[in-house]
């Protein structure tokens, strides 16, 4: 087999670059390990944060789809299921698993985009199955459509671990906790909120020390650590999960980038050892290039910029053809990127290769303003310089500015906002709410990625940014985004709620307290028909059926006389006792009839 | 053991378990999209091997890179369970240890 340019990966990084070359004229042959195009991004779920022309606010699923069309509409060769094992003095060699067969790839040129693979841990029992990748759970549950337990802790409040947390809860799961041994959560804080607000704890200088369990989890044992990461003895506690995602980071997956010779250097703010390389993706050999997380860990938007120069590059070389113009584009989209506070590890890595890239220039106070009171208006909770800017380029109004770069904190000019709601749909970070205040109550819309959706008039449980359980609210509108799928829940509630409110749940049937374990009444069922105004035990038991199942009253007896007199501020010798009458065990109508009198 | 999900608010998991193939002897159901070890999973199997030192062996990185989940495929060990679509009529074991070598010619 021959090519002209030989791209190992089929990810972002391998399908940008070569879109570029293809687009560019050159002979292109993509060799990829997977079942389908697209490396990770086929599991990426999220709405992806970056400039609204390089598919911000899209979910990843939806850029491995764009870049597959791209791919087969400009008939670019690829070979799936397909390992490149080695690169010899004067040729490739692939093993096509399909076909239990090896190829001899002849090229004159190499991008590598072999990305990354997940860090291990070292704890007792971390072999046992049950103990995962974060991002194999979301292989498995994004892609597969399987979840593999139902009780999860999450190793590590990065991004991935943050993100994957979400993503189990939307599949279904019970996230028991995310425990992180650093003092802050190493993530974006909107993906943290996100997280904060459904109720999952996150709990900071903590660590996992063992896995329970003899085949598989059953649970793990977690401790807390002192600063310098030593844990700190009587502090270990039990966590029941069956499955253990361990987001601790990712390494530059770089055999064959050491196969080529190419120069290697150890940076840690990369990932550890990379290949050098300069700005423009070429490595110490000049037909070898390099794109995407083996080039530096890094996200799938920087991922696909680089691979964009890597292949106008290649192109260039391989053509004559000046190609300047898109790779400067490409270099400023990146430079972007990188321009903030979560860009500084991969700029002082870059640094140690040369790289030199510019730092701030972005709005960094945040609007203090909560808009007028009784208008419907949307409310910005962005407080961190991301990259990000799908609510500046949504607003139909220009109500929503970042200040200039992609970097500044949006604030939002009351004025103008119209209520529209359109960027709390487009938000990444689902970092912006609606807020209305009327004369008897307020209401707040939230966007919403759940199932099922409410109904109007829904009495929900009123959920505040730590998820701590803060009234009760009652549904007012829905508003469902079949595009993109972030909905917008409008909860009325208490006047004074809406500056805490950021989260609602649906009372299920297994958070019920039962007080009649015959006829499954619960405290709640009592509670209310004494507001309704049944304040006799007589009265409740008519109402309810409380006291007439298989037991008699035995169970439920003297609970419902305490709720009873705590609601009604009598003493239990002022309620009237229930009337208990025979039979005081349920007996057949036959043994009746069968009865003897005497 | 249907560790499916039923329901999802951005996906749509298409196709039907129409798939049967045989673990350890047992018949199983799989969608034609599964990998082996997708199917495994969703049909409650965690244990995917035994290690030579006789440690339980589950899968850990699912896309084909920390070779954590090998089993024996038609009698044909070390395959990746993570990245191998599951077949018709497909007979795959638990691997013990690295697994035996095939000296004879496949038929």
């Amino acid at each position: 087999m021959k090519t002209k340019l030989l791209i190992v990966g089929g990810g972002p990084a391998g399908l940008s670059g070569a879109i570029a070359a293809a687009e560019s004229g050159v002979d292109v042959l993509v060799v990829d390990e997977g079942l389908e195009l697209g490396g990770q991004l086929v599991k990426q779920t999220h709405k992806f944060f970056g400039h609204q022309g390089f598919f911000a606010s899209k979910r990843g699923v939806e850029i491995a789809k764009i870049l597959k069309n791209r791919i087969e509409e400009l008939g670019v060769k690829y070979m799936l299921q397909t390992t490149l094992v080695g690169f010899y003095e004067d040729t490739a060699v692939a093993y096509s698993r399909e076909e239990d067969k090896t190829y001899e790839i002849d090229y004159d040129y190499v991008l590598l985009a072999t990305g990354a693979s997940e860090k291990f841990l070292v704890f007792k029992n971390n072999m046992l199955p049950g103990v995962y990748g974060a991002g194999a759970v979301q292989t498995l549950m994004n892609q597969y459509g399987v979840l593999p337990g139902e009780d999860f802790l999450i190793i590590g409040a990065g991004n991935i671990g943050l993100i994957v947390a979400y993503q189990i809860a939307q599949a279904g799961g019970n996230v028991r906790a995310i425990v992180e041994i650093s003092d802050k959560v190493g993530g974006y804080e909107v993906h943290a909120n996100k997280i904060r607000r459904m109720g999952i704890p996150i709990l900071l200088r903590h660590t996992i020390i063992k896995a329970i369990g003899k085949d598989r989890v059953k649970g793990a044992v977690i401790a807390k650590v002192d600063e310098n990461f030593k844990v700190i003895e009587g502090t270990e506690r039990e966590i029941v999960a069956d499955t253990i995602c361990l987001a601790v980071g990712l390494q530059p997956s770089i055999e064959l980038a050491s196969q080529l010779g190419v120069e290697m250097v150890y940076i840690p703010e990369l990932g550890g050892h990379v290949p050098k390389r300069d700005e423009n993706m070429r490595t110490s050999k000049r037909n070898i290039f390099v794109a995407g997380d083996l080039s530096g860990i890094e996200e799938a938007t920087s991922a696909m910029a680089e691979g964009y120069i890597a292949g106008y590059t290649i192109a260039q070389d391989i053509t004559g053809k000046d190609l300047s113009e898109k790779i400067n584009k490409y270099k400023e989209e990146l430079a972007d990127l990188r321009r903030g506070p979560f860009g500084k590890k991969v700029r002082s890595g870059l640094e140690k290769m040369g790289i030199v890239l510019p730092s701030g220039g972005y709005r960094t106070d945040l609007q203090k303003d909560f808009g007028p009171a009784g208008k419907l208006r949307a409310v910005m909770e962005c407080h961190q310089n991301i990259p990000c800017n799908p609510c500046e380029a949504v607003c139909p109004t220009n109500a929503i500015n970042m200040g200039g770069n992609i970097n500044g904190i949006p604030h939002i000019n009351y004025d103008k906002c119209v209520g529209c709601m359109m960027c709390v749909m487009k938000c990444p970070g689902l970092a912006i709410f609606m807020v209305q205040e009327f004369d008897e109550y307020s209401v707040v819309g939230i966007p919403y990625e759940f199932e099922p959706l409410p109904n109007v008039g829904d009495k929900v449980i009123l959920m505040d940014r730590n998820g701590e359980d803060v009234g009760e609210g009652v549904i007012q509108r829905v508003i469902k985004n079949r595009k993109d799928k972030t909905h917008v829940v409008y909860v009325a509630m208490e006047k004074g709620l809406e500056r805490t409110v950021r989260h609602f749940r649906v009372p299920s049937d297994e958070e019920d307290e039962i007080v009649c374990r015959c006829e499954e009444v619960t405290k709640r069922d009592v509670e209310k028909a004494i507001d309704m105004g049944f304040t006799d035990f007589e009265e409740l038991r008519r109402y309810l059926r409380i006291g007439m199942g298989p037991c008699g009253g035995r169970t439920c007896r003297l609970i419902t006389m305490g709720i009873l007199a705590r609601k009604t501020g009598k003493s239990m010798e002022e309620i009237s006792n229930m009337n208990l009458r025979p039979p005081s065990i349920p007996i057949s109508f036959g043994s009746i009839l069968r009865g003897e009198k005497e | 053991m249907d560790r499916r999900i039923k329901s999802h608010p951005i996906l749509e998991f298409e196709g039907e378990e129409t798939v049967t193939f045989y673990f350890e002897g047992t018949p199983l159901r799989a969608k034609p999209s599964d990998t082996i070890a997708s199917a495994l999973i969703a049909n409650g199997i965690d244990i995917f091997g035994w290690t030579e030192k006789g440690r339980a062996r589950g899968f850990f990185c699912a896309i084909g890179k920390c070779s954590s989940c090998l089993v024996v495929v038609n009698g044909t060990p070390n395959i990746r369970a993570c990245i191998t679509k599951v077949k018709e009529g497909m007979k795959v074991e638990r691997q013990i240890g690295r697994g035996m070598p095939l000296w004879e010619e496949k038929q």
